[in-house]
């Protein structure tokens, strides 16, 4: 009978094995894949900015790079990095996971996800028009005003930074509603909120932290465009504008932002660093409890960006306590891996080397910034390579450490095949010896004075030395990042992983690696919150009622309790998502040149194509 | 864990069709909407409070007054419109739906009317305050627009309720939309019209 109901799914959930399948489809699996894929791919992309960044300074006074080369080249490394590499891997993960974690067949809106998909392409292919115009953005990745307005900055090269992110900001937030609705209403009955897995609550964190900061990017975006190409003044000083709305703007945005490219991270490792302790996390509520505070109180500590501005000694006291509050919540999601790992019987893996290294990095990164949110230290560092320092211990400290372990740790999953825990193990150690080579002699070079974001420097103020190493240690990081690449190439021939190689408690290990196109036979139902460690049968259900093998659909559960309540109609593959996105591209492209008509036209497009997409399917029998 | 463990609900309710997805994502769409027009407004506020005296000439506001009269009463008509699809009858909820469309169109018209009386004094390259304003209306007759396209889009669907064509429930989903830019219009009233004429 399993079997009958593997058959039947397969029929309703397969896509075509056509050009037009593949454009077409709507899985959450391929498009997670996608987005793994694609986001990976900024990671090379910006990566290889900064060996160009880290080669021009590796001595003084050399001319590797323009200083007109240099800014756009620092510029986009940043850019890259933040926007198109560390939230969309994030994205990549949560996509390909979060349906299997919960035990559904899909996303709740799998047109939107494929949306999603195609504008996050989109938008990064948009970008990487400019360099190859020569008009890459120049003006550091938060784009200060006056330095980014139309008068000191002419050219395309900050347009392309504004309309890229607007288009990218559309995606984010489609993905963002997309995340809320699957994680609060399609968990497998029994799976109640105190039951979620702790990478749910980051995710869930995150997505209403989207939600609610990035129409602040938006507004300061379209300001940013209105003033540089339609002559408004909502950045000029001289007819009542203000520069220091745009940082306002910016950082409301921003520092929430720094969370929705970490919190995710955290939950993973709090999801496989268990795996590995071979026990259940310590302190779970707390966990979830300092993963939601840390969201909320993100938002109220955007002025540490903004010390040296001379705003109210209020405010800044304010800013200055809440930054140091966060802390407290970051501390608590240590101590409990830390109790964890005390308390269980841990195996070092290469996915559990990747956690640890991603502790011990963020516990420094952690640190750093403490002292950095407090008011005179900050004015004696902002703007100088100590804050370099900081942002790449807790950026790639907290983001591609536990990317690296997630990829050794769910890649057997999605593959199907073990990666070389040996190479693994390589790949770990030069990361971590090259990753401090690089930024940890910037903390000193920042203390020396050290400004960011110069070009070169003269001999004889006593950087060179910090500087060379810092160069050396980024080709020692690129040479373990590129270990880990092969690893990944070479598991094509790696051992089969089977359904659960880990052992691991959560529900995604219990579908087949990789998994079928519909996800798990029965819809799973969970009685704790490891439902793999315990003795309840996830796929008790002699009466075959959670097949749902009749129709194209998934289960609806309740918010709080996870209790059955209507079964959703899943929509059909389409391509009307892709010629949405594509239609936007053409919007962009023209508001850049600003050729109106041909924006307008494609406007009208992108309607129809929205017109299309959500045409009703043929009436059919769902019950 | 010897511990016996209490199986959770599991019976699936295979007749009950979820449609409420299109309306929750309507709803996060709103939400991050209208922190969209928070942030204008709190950008006017902020230029405002560096500003020697802000706005430097209060906006006449009897046209936004009759603005507001068209929307308040579109909104009225529409949910009215919905009731009636409420118990079953589709045909009055299309003429609502279409009698809130024409209600909207008038709303632009006498923007236009608007907008062309006041580009005279003051103009969105004026000055940061002229900026601000053309902002925060302008943005919101695009996303009246927008609203507008919504409704004619779901006067053309088969079914305007999602009873026969799951999952979702077109009228409905547009309404919601409706209402909060009408209700944004609301607050542009109050905030950037009548404050500054109230206030001096």
């Amino acid at each position: 009978m399993l079997n009958e109901t593997a058959t039947r799914l397969c029929a309703l959930w397969d896509r075509p094995h056509t050009l037009h399948g593949w454009l077409a489809t709507v899985d959450h699996k391929e498009i997670g894949k996608r987005y793994l894929v694609t986001a990976f791919a900024f990671l090379v992309v910006g990566g290889v900015e900064a060996i160009l960044i880290r080669t021009q300074l590796a001595r003084s006074n050399q001319a590797v790079l323009s200083p007109e080369a240099y800014d756009q080249i620092f510029t986009m490394h940043g850019v890259t990095m933040i926007f198109w590499y560390a939230s969309p891997i994030l994205s990549g993960f949560a996509n390909y996971l979060i349906p299997l974690m919960i035990g559904a067949r899909d996303m709740a809106l799998p047109r939107l996800n494929a949306f999603t998909y195609w504008t996050f392409l989109f938008s990064g292919a948009f970008l990487y028009v400019s360099p190859f115009l020569g008009q890459a953005p120049h003006g550091g990745w938060f784009a200060y005003v006056p330095y980014t307005n139309a008068v000191y900055s002419p050219g395309l090269n900050m347009d392309f930074y504004a309309l890229a992110l607007l288009f990218l900001t559309v995606s984010t937030t489609a993905g963002a509603i997309n995340f809320i609705i699957t994680i609060l209403r399609m968990r497998a009955p029994g799976m109640a909120i105190s039951r979620m897995p702790l990478f749910l609550y980051s995710t869930l964190t995150v997505s209403w932290s989207i939600v609610f900061s990035l129409p602040a990017l938006t507004a300061a975006l379209a300001m940013l465009e209105l003033d540089r190409q339609w002559g408004t003044h909502f950045f000029d000083v001289h007819h009542g504008g203000s520069v220091l709305l745009w940082q306002q703007l910016f950082w409301f945005f921003g520092h929430p932002w720094v969370y929705i490219i970490f919190l995710p991270a955290t939950g993973m490792i709090s999801m496989l660093l268990p795996v590995f302790a071979r026990r259940p996390i310590v302190g779970y509520a707390y966990v979830a409890l300092s993963t939601v505070l840390t969201g909320l109180v993100g938002f109220g500590v955007w002025v540490h960006h903004m010390f040296a501005t001379g705003e109210p000694q209020m405010a800044m006291s304010f800013f200055s306590a809440a930054s140091m509050t966060i802390s407290i919540f970051s501390a608590v999601q240590v101590l409990a891996w830390v109790g964890t790992l005390a308390s269980g019987t841990p195996v070092l893996t290469t996915a559990m080397l990747f956690a640890l290294g991603f502790i011990a990095l963020f516990v420094i990164g952690g640190l750093n910034g403490i002292v950095t949110a407090v008011i005179p230290f900050d004015w004696q560092l902002t703007d100088t390579y100590f804050v370099v320092a900081h942002l790449h211990y807790v950026l790639v400290g907290a983001n591609v450490f536990p990317v690296f372990a997630a990829f050794y740790y769910w890649l057997p999953k999605i593959t199907g095949r073990m990666l070389d825990e040996r190479l693994g193990k390589w790949s770990f150690w030069v990361m971590f010896v090259g990753f401090n080579l690089t930024f940890f002699p910037m903390h000193i070079a920042g203390l020396l004075g050290m400004p960011r974001r110069v070009y070169t420097y003269p001999a004889g103020l006593g950087w060179g030395g910090w500087n060379l190493t810092a160069t050396i240690g980024t080709y020692v990081l690129t040479g373990g990042i590129l270990l880990s690449l092969i690893n990944v190439l070479r598991s094509r021939h790696g051992a089969p992983a089977g359904r659960n190689p880990w052992n691991a408690d959560s529900l995604e290990w219990d579908t087949e690696s990789p998994p079928a196109v519909y996800g798990s036979e029965l819809i799973p139902a969970v009685a704790t919150r490891h439902p793999l460690w315990d003795e309840f049968d996830e796929h008790d259900d002699p009466t075959h009622d959670r097949a749902l093998d009749h129709a194209r659909v998934t289960l609806m559960t309740s918010v709080l309790d996870a209790e059955p309540v209507a079964v959703a109609k899943m929509p059909d593959d389409t391509a009307t998502p892709l010629y949405l996105g594509l239609a936007l591209s053409a919007v962009f492209a023209a508001l850049l040149v600003k050729a109106m008509w041909i924006a307008l036209g494609a406007a009208a497009i992108a309607l129809l194509a929205a017109a299309a997409w959500l045409w009703p399917e043929p009436e059919r029998d769902v019950v | 864990m010897s511990v016996a463990l209490a199986a959770p609900p599991t019976l699936v309710p295979h007749a009950v069709i979820e449609r409420r997805r299109g309306t929750h994502a309507m709803l996060l769409f709103i939400l991050t909407e209208a922190v969209l027009f928070l942030m204008l407004f709190v950008a006017y506020y902020y230029l405002g409070h560096s500003a020697p005296v802000w706005p430097p000439e209060p906006p006449p506001f009897t046209l936004a007054l009759v603005m507001l009269a068209l929307l308040v009463a579109s909104s009225v008509v529409l949910h009215w419109g919905e009731r009636q699809v409420d118990s079953g009858r589709q045909g009055r909820g299309r003429a609502a739906t279409a009698a809130t469309i024409l209600l909207g169109v008038a709303f632009l018209a006498v923007q236009t009317l608007e907008y062309h009386r006041h580009l005279q004094r003051l103009q969105p390259t004026s000055d940061a305050y002229g900026s601000i304003f053309y902002a925060i209306t302008g943005l919101h007759a695009a996303h009246l627009v927008l609203g507008l396209l919504m409704l004619a889009y779901v006067l053309l669907l088969p079914d305007i309720n999602g009873d026969r064509r799951p999952p979702h429930r077109p009228l409905h989903n547009a309404s919601l939309y409706w209402h909060f830019v009408d209700f944004v219009w609301v607050v542009i009233v109050c905030l950037i019209y009548l404050a500054p004429n109230v206030t001096r």
